[in-house]
């Protein structure tokens, strides 16, 4: 493996760590201010919505401020649905380097599951999908400049949110 | 509890400032399976689109309570709908959500169906040795009883003896014409839809969307976040207009016949809607009434099955009741056909950000919905406080709001946002009730 997909690698990594800590200023730091954040709905037909514009998505932030928007409403203790916090793991694999979109970029595709536990219902659910990250070399640190997440299990028991996928 | 009183149910004295609804409504098994048999069984049930269905052989499929059914629009441009399950042995016959299919072909002995229904081919039957009673009986998709559409709308019901579809709406007609004539071509849902569950009654999905007493607790979170945005900070770009702007603004609502209910506000910032910059079209196609109503925030219940909300961006959702505690829930952002790409992303953003299980206000919602079923099981619980507020300033029939839109709603609210009535619940609930009476006497639905 090369210097710097060990690198791109350690940031999958780290992202999953900090959404499953709720470390959320450092998995909030892994972003670039002007990052595309995007887990598309899927279409009636059974396929994935493929353009965030003229399509519906779970989620899609054009920039990091979205993101920045669910930590305030997760810290703010006045969401019933994030209090209490549900807990996660992330498990991540097959994590391949896809060909970068450009030489200072690299593009991973992985795999992951990530289950979250109800602490109200006392129960569980695995969401399941993949996802594609394009990293770039900012100011010495490898930082995540695009993410589109594809969830596959897309019947949702009741909600959705980023640490979740 | 003696099904044969429904006051035990629903206990309705208008005259003494009383209504409110026992808490099995929403908890009791027995019930559920009634609302089954009486309410969705016997009444229109909206199934979808007809945007959804523009040549021949599209098809959808939907659920009126626990029937699958499909609805497809034939090679002689007719719209049918059928209960989607093979006359054979029962299996559902259409397994996806949408398409275009000539032939409907049952996944287990290939017995095949055409777009109007028709069976086409019983697999080897020839050499079957079928008895000519066989022979006899009809192979069909079994058809619902009506189909009928309005503005695009397309409903169904199981029963014949329902009235004519423009009855049934009655004069809520005028809030779908606000939903269903924004765009000059009609109306679509933007591809992509939100399938989630929740482990509540469909009912508390109905109060829900009728309900802006909650905005202000359980969407706390949310309102700091437009706080954030209004000092310029957060996704500014999902242009959601200032809450705290609607304190001081008048709102009310209206209930028809037949169960329709619709809540409605005088909108602050109208200019933050996608659909603003098509008023002077709208004003010209229609009228400044209509201009006017569109830009209000509408939130309407199309008894039993459907919400359309429009407080900024169109909101349509569909209940499918899984059990007594558990509700399935489908819901499609609407859009004017042919709308400019800009007010399209523009009206996603806005969509994206409040609704849907991944949305910032929906999980809120589906979440306290689960803590109310768990709370409807208190056995000292009997009646529940929550059909109360506004019923000193409801007005049985119209109002003056009413009386200038000419319609005529049979219970009227007019007053300040903060009233945050609870009276746009009573229609569906008494319509609830009058259903399940009639069928547990033995009566029509609609004599």
């Amino acid at each position: 493996m090369s210097a710097a997909l060990a690198a791109g690698v350690e940031v999958l990594g780290r992202e999953a760590m900090y959404l499953d800590e709720q470390r959320w200023d450092e998995w909030l730091a892994l972003y670039t201010e002007d990052c595309e954040f995007w887990m598309p709905a899927w279409k009636a037909d059974g396929t994935p919505t493929a353009d965030p514009q003229s399509e519906l998505s779970h989620i899609y932030y054009a920039n990091r401020k979205g993101l920045e928007d669910r930590i305030v409403r997760i810290r703010s203790g006045k969401s019933p649905a994030s209090s209490p916090m549900p807990r996660t793991a992330h498990l991540l694999g097959a994590i391949l380097p896809l060909d970068p979109p450009s030489p200072e970029r690299m593009r991973l595709r992985s795999t992951w599951v990530c289950h979250v536990f109800f602490p109200r219902q006392g129960d569980s659910h695995a969401f399941f999908g993949s996802s594609e990250h394009e990293i770039v070399l900012r100011g010495g640190n490898w930082r995540i400049a695009k993410k589109k997440i594809l969830l596959q299990n897309d019947a949702i028991p009741t909600m959705l949110d980023i640490y979740c996928v | 509890m003696d099904l044969k009183d429904i006051s035990l149910y629903v206990d309705d004295r208008p005259a003494e400032g009383v209504f409110r609804v026992h808490r099995d409504v929403y908890a009791d098994p027995e019930l559920f399976e009634l609302e089954q048999k009486f309410i969705f069984e016997r009444t229109w049930n909206f199934l979808g689109l007809e945007s959804q269905l523009p040549k021949a052989n599209d098809f959808v499929t939907a659920h009126i309570g626990r029937t699958p059914v499909l609805v497809a629009r034939d090679t002689k441009g007719g719209l049918g709908a059928f209960v989607n399950v093979c006359r054979h042995k029962g299996a559902v016959v259409c397994r996806a959500e949408a398409g275009n299919a000539k032939y409907h072909v049952c996944p287990y002995h290939g017995w095949a169906y055409d777009a109007s229904g028709r069976n086409v081919d019983i697999k080897d039957r020839k050499s079957g040795c079928y008895s000519p009673a066989f022979d006899a009986e009809d192979h069909d998709l079994l058809p619902l009883a009506r189909v009928a559409r309005y503005k695009g709308l397309v409903f169904g019901s199981l029963s014949a003896e329902v009235p004519a579809l423009e009855e049934f709406l009655g004069d809520m007609r005028f809030f779908l014409d606000l939903m269903m004539e924004q765009g000059p071509r009609g109306m679509e849902y933007i591809p992509g839809r939100a399938v989630y569950t929740y482990r509540g009654n469909w009912k508390l999905q109905l109060d829900n969307g009728l309900d802006p007493y909650h905005l202000t607790s359980t969407h706390l979170s949310y309102i700091d976040i437009q706080s954030r945005r209004r000092a310029g900070l957060g996704n500014v770009e999902a242009r959601q207009f200032d809450w705290a702007m609607r304190e001081s603004k008048e709102g009310g609502s209206f209930g028809f016949p037949h169960g329709h209910s619709v809540y409605w506000l005088d909108q602050p910032e109208p200019e933050k809607r996608p659909i603003f910059p098509a008023i002077p079209e709208i004003r010209a196609r229609l009228s400044d009434r209509h201009a006017e109503w569109m830009l209000k925030a509408r939130n309407t219940e199309i008894f039993p099955n459907m919400q359309i909300a429009d407080a900024i961006t169109l909101m349509l959702r569909t209940f499918h009741p899984v059990a007594v505690d558990r509700t399935e829930m489908r819901s499609y952002c609407l859009a004017p056909v042919g709308e400019a790409p800009e007010l399209r992303a523009w009206r996603l953003r806005q969509f994206e950000d409040f609704f849907n299980p991944g949305g910032m206000a929906t999980p809120d919602d589906t979440i306290v919905y689960a803590e109310c079923q768990s709370g409807l099981a208190a056995q000292p619980m009997t009646f529940l406080q929550g059909h109360s507020r506004g019923i000193a300033a409801a007005m049985q029939g119209g109002n003056d709001v009413a009386e200038a839109l000419g319609i005529r709603p049979t219970v009227s609210v007019k007053g300040g946002f903060t009233m945050f009535n609870e009276v746009a619940f009573h229609a569906p609930y008494r319509e609830w009730a009058r259903l399940i009476q009639a069928g547990v006497a033995g009566g029509k639905a609609y004599p």
